[in-house]
């Protein structure tokens, strides 16, 4: 049954390498530089020592960025990430103030994390009529609150048992322990999406979800794994948060879902599914705590950080929808 | 003889970015005349109508309505000039009111208040009108899509338009609810009203306009009688060559038997369904919109859950919870949403392609994207698919090819044994349809079985060796070749609900 | 046949079904707490959720469209503070004009929130995630790290404070307008129209993009009203004000039946369902739950609501499907 025409269809992939620099992964890359630079610019102790002794504080909010990455691609959203954080890192303390041996403590944090995350995949894969927003919006103040029940009117909670956090917070060289934890999850998670079938049938989910069905991927499943996925990793940014922080309160993790949204967006994740990927999500990441660090150290009012954020998203956003439009009105003119 | 043109349109150019809609088309309009607009998909035809009706503004050319030229700015100047349209798919608000629905942009206000009671009753006197069976308070998103029509044809009429235009309005509907339409076409007519009606359904115009204008590749082709036009010269006009034989049916001699259900039952849609097919057969699966085939379809194929039943594959029992079970085993869906349900429209035709075998062609996991494009481009070609490269989105295909995307997909399944097609002609153009024919018959002669839910009359009978007519949720019987018309089918289609039901649909 | 029974007018109209348990819940804390019911208390409840109310009804508005807004609360400091430091560093004092002022600025936020959904199609909770942060950063910088005090804006607390008819005539005027215009006019019912299939609603004439803008632009109103409000009720301005309490709001039009993806929901369910939130926060200590736990009962009626409509919009669905003959 050999096509009756004989037309041939070509199968040779597009693109070199002027293609791959001009992407959006490119252009952040550019940003990541000129931020730097900038930082250089306003503050004279901006220098690799400084960035690094600083980075710590930050780095915790980027595990989450992979898991978000991948509830973003779905076509979902997940806002109840920083109170995740903020339930993780109570019972952490719970847990260590109990005599509990660090391996425990850890494994308490890690694994809160994990049965938030089920707790939201339980219900988003179960009442799938259910927006994704709505669900986590409830689970948000409900993790929140029972963060809040749990450590009473006094609202905060500090580890007394500092010793297995400080060796978390290490540095290797110049480099903090959770800057190589993150490392080498960045290249799993950045590979698994990007490379793998099950990276692939994500992209098929968050592109037309019953296509993906009638395609016999399991649509579902796949969705309660990456909300597990993502309580997990927001379990381990609660760890690393402790080692920094040495204790948590009622606002631990509060924003950091808006923190960590706006940096998969920036990254070029589109919220409504199927597009983008991690490797803009982990450098937007990188450029936003730079950018605090520099801002930071020239002692420029904290909060006008809020203010570059919000229109470095806005302009992320804007800019593309501009494009196409332009773009379109030049093909119509010239054609 | 002197012609009473209500509308005249001539030299009209849209242009698209990249592509010229429409080339310097022209069409006349008699007054009290009913016209039907014919051509291939992506013809032209709904981009012409939208020019009509004010949605798009054409680059060039002049529009005449009782012989003074028109502007139209927008949908509105449209509708004031006394044009009404039925679009091709509903455009309903699911959520509001069948009155607020029909009135949407012109509603009855008296000082800046909306008076509602007025327009329920000037909705409830229309849907009278009609015959309708559903209230004019009632929320549109319970409609069916024939009641959605009716109330897309009552909100025409609301605007007291003197020229309607009917975009392929019979396209979701069954035999006895498109004769109803005609019914209500020929009253618009009597009333002295013009029509301008798409179709791809020949029996349509035949039943329905006096003269047809053909477009083809966004030119006027020509205005013809459809009385002095046979059949085969307007299929040359529109596809621009000649096609013989549409139902290229080849005698095979049957197997054993692929597929059978027993048994099959989901509370609310079907009860009791049983059928089967043989190797190398074509079993045709038809009945109105509504009475279940689809929903059948889906239980068997694993998207839905039945709540009794039995499949047998090749005379073992199999036990089918989710698609993949069954594509496993080797029943191949073609859904009957294509764009919704067969393709990713923003992937690539070759990712489209892989999707459901990426599995079996990854190296531990990870994607072989060098066999998935080799794959693909070969999928592709063997249904000689009209396409430039594997990577162009499946939303730049004209429907005939997305459907031949959704055959490539299937047939890349190595292992497939049973091929069900929902529907696979539903929307496209005498040329793909044609070729969609013939690829089911060359499958058919490779030994699969095959499944076809159609409810066009003249490709059930032409195609299959088989047909099981399916009403209100049960299998009410079977035909053989030999012994099928479109009566019978038609009887058995109708045989209890002679007298209709509201929950039919 | 036809007639409907007590318990499908209950589960038919969302607005019947939140009356029901508004009265439910009452009598519940009345016999728990007998003097729960006092003008007092009620007032209180009106005053102390009055920026949630009143921000309710432009969310609606957005929500209708299948939009959401979640730089709201932003908008409503940056309003909130700085009129408070126009009090502050003395330039005005006029109440009215403060109002304009406020209410501008929200006008102002809310149409670029509209310009850039509307226009370059950007997702509007990405959207309004940025002004969040620009307004609430704003709201810092105007700040200039200092806040506005009780003593700062003496004169014009006077008509939010305790006792005053203010914050009660806002809401009032606010609802009965929004109740007519969002059932009676046109333009309510092209905000229905263009949630619920925008591309019918361009082709029967409606100027879609023109619509999305005015939601949002009412959203930014009525958020920038609510800041002029809170620095009147509270007496005070800080940067930090009303902080995430957008998703109160939401959660007020989501218990109210608004749907999320546009084109369901009505003024009256908005209004319930804000008033069965607040009288629940504030009924939780008279029945011995820790003030510390609102936010978590809170979070369960949220997620408990939400999936009760679901299942009973399942099991209506599987009686239909059930009584179908075959």
């Amino acid at each position: 049954m050999a096509g009756k025409s004989g037309r041939e269809i070509s199968a040779v992939p597009e693109g070199g390498l002027k293609e791959k620099l001009l992407t959006w992964e490119g252009a952040l890359i550019l940003i990541f530089v000129a931020v730097n630079i900038l930082g250089v610019i306003i503050s004279p102790v901006y220098n690799a020592t400084n960035v690094l002794r600083e980075m710590p504080k930050y780095l915790a909010e980027a595990f989450m960025v992979f898991g978000m990455g991948y509830i973003l691609v779905l076509g979902d959203i997940d806002i109840s990430v920083g109170s995740i954080v903020c339930l993780s890192a109570t019972m952490a303390c719970f847990a260590g103030n109990a005599g509990l041996p660090f391996g425990v403590v850890v494994l308490v944090c890690v694994l809160t994390g994990l049965c938030c995350g089920m707790f939201n995949g339980l219900i988003a894969t179960k009442f799938t009529e259910l927006p994704t927003m709505i669900v986590t919006l409830g689970t948000q103040i409900v993790f929140r609150g029972i963060a809040e029940v749990s450590l009473g009117s006094g609202g905060s909670i500090s580890m007394q048992n500092t010793e297995g956090l400080s060796l978390i917070a290490k540095k290797i060289g110049p480099f903090p322990i959770s800057f190589f934890v993150l490392l080498i999850f960045a290249i799993v998670f950045i590979t698994l999406l990007s490379k793998t079938t099950f990276g692939r049938k994500l992209y098929a989910i968050g592109s037309n979800q019953t296509a993906a069905k009638y395609a016999g991927i399991n649509v579902q499943g796949s969705r309660f794994f990456c909300f597990s996925l993502l309580g997990f990793l927001s379990g381990v940014s609660a760890l690393f948060l402790l080692s920094t922080l040495y204790g948590a309160n009622t606002t631990t993790g509060n924003g950091f879902e808006m923190e960590v949204i706006a940096m998969c967006v920036f990254g070029g994740i589109a919220t409504t599914g199927g597009k983008g990927n991690l490797i803009g999500g982990f450098i937007a990441a990188f450029i936003i705590f730079c950018l605090k660090i520099a801002l930071g150290q020239r002692n420029i009012n904290t909060q006008l950080i809020l203010v570059i954020i919000g229109l470095m998203l806005i302009v992320s956003v804007v800019i593309p929808g501009l494009g196409s439009y332009f773009g379109a009105k030049k093909k119509s003119t010239t054609k | 003889m002197a012609e009473d043109i209500i509308l005249e349109l001539k030299g009209i150019t849209k242009i698209f970015p990249g592509v010229k809609a429409l080339n310097n088309v022209q069409f006349q309009l008699r007054r009290g005349e009913v016209h039907a607009l014919m051509g291939e998909n992506g013809a032209g035809k709904s981009t012409f109508i939208k020019v009509i009706t004010g949605v798009h503004s054409a680059e060039e050319g002049h529009m005449y309505l009782n012989g003074q030229e028109v502007f139209f700015k927008g949908p509105l100047d449209a509708q004031e000039a006394g044009i009404a349209a039925v679009y091709q798919h509903p455009t309903s608000y699911p959520e509001l009111s069948v009155t607020e629905n029909i009135f949407m942009g012109h509603e009855t206000v008296k000082g800046g208040i909306i008076q509602w009671r007025e327009m329920n009753a000037k909705a409830q006197e229309l849907l009278d009108s009609l015959d309708a069976d559903f209230k004019a308070t009632d929320e549109v998103g319970a409609l069916s899509v024939a009641q959605q029509q009716m109330m897309e044809i009552a909100k025409a009429l609301s605007t007291n338009a003197q020229i309607f235009i009917l975009d392929e309005p019979t396209a979701a509907l069954t035999a006895n609810e498109s004769e109803k339409l005609y019914g209500i076409v020929d009253k618009l007519r009597e009333d002295g009203k013009s029509v301008i009606f798409i179709s791809h359904r020949f029996e349509d115009m035949y039943r329905l306009a006096s003269r047809v204008t053909v477009f083809r590749d966004s030119q006027y082709i020509g205005t013809y009688d459809v009385d002095g036009i046979s059949n085969a010269d307007l299929i040359k006009a529109m596809v621009g060559r000649e096609i013989t034989d549409m139902y290229p049916k080849q005698e095979i001699k049957l197997g054993e038997e692929m597929l059978r259900v027993e048994g099959m039952s989901r509370v609310g849609y079907f009860k009791d369904v049983s059928f089967d097919v043989k190797a190398g057969e074509i079993v045709g699966l038809t009945g109105l919109v509504g009475a279940g085939r689809t929903e059948t379809i889906e239980s068997v194929c694993g998207i839905t859950k039945p709540d009794s039943g039995k499949v047998y594959l090749q005379g073992k029992p199999i036990t089918i919870k989710n698609p993949s079970d069954a594509m496993e085993a080797g029943i191949i869906l073609l859904p009957e949403d294509r764009q919704r349900q067969g393709l990713i429209l923003s992937w690539g035709l070759g990712r489209n392609v892989t999707l459901p075998i990426q599995d079996v062609l990854a190296n531990k996991g990870f994607n072989d994207e060098k066999k998935e494009r080799e794959l693909s481009k070969k999928h592709l070609e063997d249904v000689d698919t009209k396409a430039v490269t594997i990577f162009q989105p499946a939303s730049s295909l004209s429907g005939g090819n997305q459907q031949k995307v959704v055959v490539a997909k299937a047939l890349a399944q190595s292992h497939m044994k049973v091929v069900i097609m929902d529907e696979p002609t539903k929307g496209i153009d005498v040329g793909a349809k044609k070729e969609i024919y013939e690829i089911m018959g060359d499958l058919a002669k490779k030994g699969y079985g095959i499944i076809m839910i159609s409810s066009e009359m003249p490709e059930i009978i032409g195609m299959c060796d088989r047909i099981f007519v399916m009403c209100n949720g049960r299998v009410s019987g079977c035909l053989d070749r030999s012994e099928v018309t479109q009566e019978k089918i038609l009887e058995l289609s109708m045989e209890q609900s002679g007298t209709k039901k509201g929950g039919a649909a | 046949m036809k007639k409907k029974s007590l318990w499908q007018t209950l589960t038919g109209s969302r607005e019947m079904s939140l009356v029901a348990v508004l009265i439910v819940l009452l009598i519940v804390i009345t016999i728990l707490s007998p003097s729960f019911l006092s003008p007092t208390n009620i007032s209180q409840i009106f005053r102390n959720n009055a920026l949630t109310l009143l921000m309710a009804i432009g969310m609606l508005c957005v929500m209708l469209t299948a939009g959401i807004d979640i730089s709201i609360t932003s908008t409503l400091a940056f309003a909130g503070m700085t009129i408070g430091m126009l009090q502050k560093y003395d330039v005005i004092h006029n109440t009215f004009l403060l109002f304009l002022i406020g209410t501008g600025i929200g006008i102002v936020c809310g149409l670029l929130n509209g310009v850039i959904i509307a226009k370059a199609k950007v997702a509007p909770i990405i959207c309004t995630m940025g002004f969040m942060y620009i307004w609430r950063g704003m709201a810092y910088v105007v700040s200039g790290n200092a806040w506005a005090s009780g003593a700062d804006v003496a004169g014009f607390s006077d008509f939010g404070k305790e006792g005053s008819p203010g914050p009660y005539i806002i809401l009032i005027v606010a609802y009965v307008i929004f109740f007519i215009v969002m059932k009676w006019t046109r333009f309510g019912r092209k905000i229905y129209a263009v949630g619920s299939n925008a591309e019918a609603a361009r082709i029967s004439g409606i100027n879609v993009d023109r619509t999305v803008i005015s939601v949002y632009t009412i959203m930014g109103l009525l958020a920038g009203l609510a800041g002029v409000l809170s620095v009147s009720i509270y007496a005070s301005a800080q940067p930090n004000m009303q902080y995430a309490k957008e998703m109160d709001v939401i959660a007020a039009c989501v218990i109210g039946g608004v749907s999320m993806n546009g084109g369901r929901g009505s003024v009256a369910g908005t209004f319930l369902g804000a008033l069965i939130i607040a009288i629940i926060a504030k009924a939780l200590p008279l029945v011995g739950i820790d003030a510390i736990a609102q936010n978590l009962v809170k979070g369960i009626i949220i997620l408990a609501v939400v999936i009760l409509n679901v299942i009973t919009q399942r099991m209506m669905d599987h009686q239909n499907l059930v009584r179908r003959e075959m």
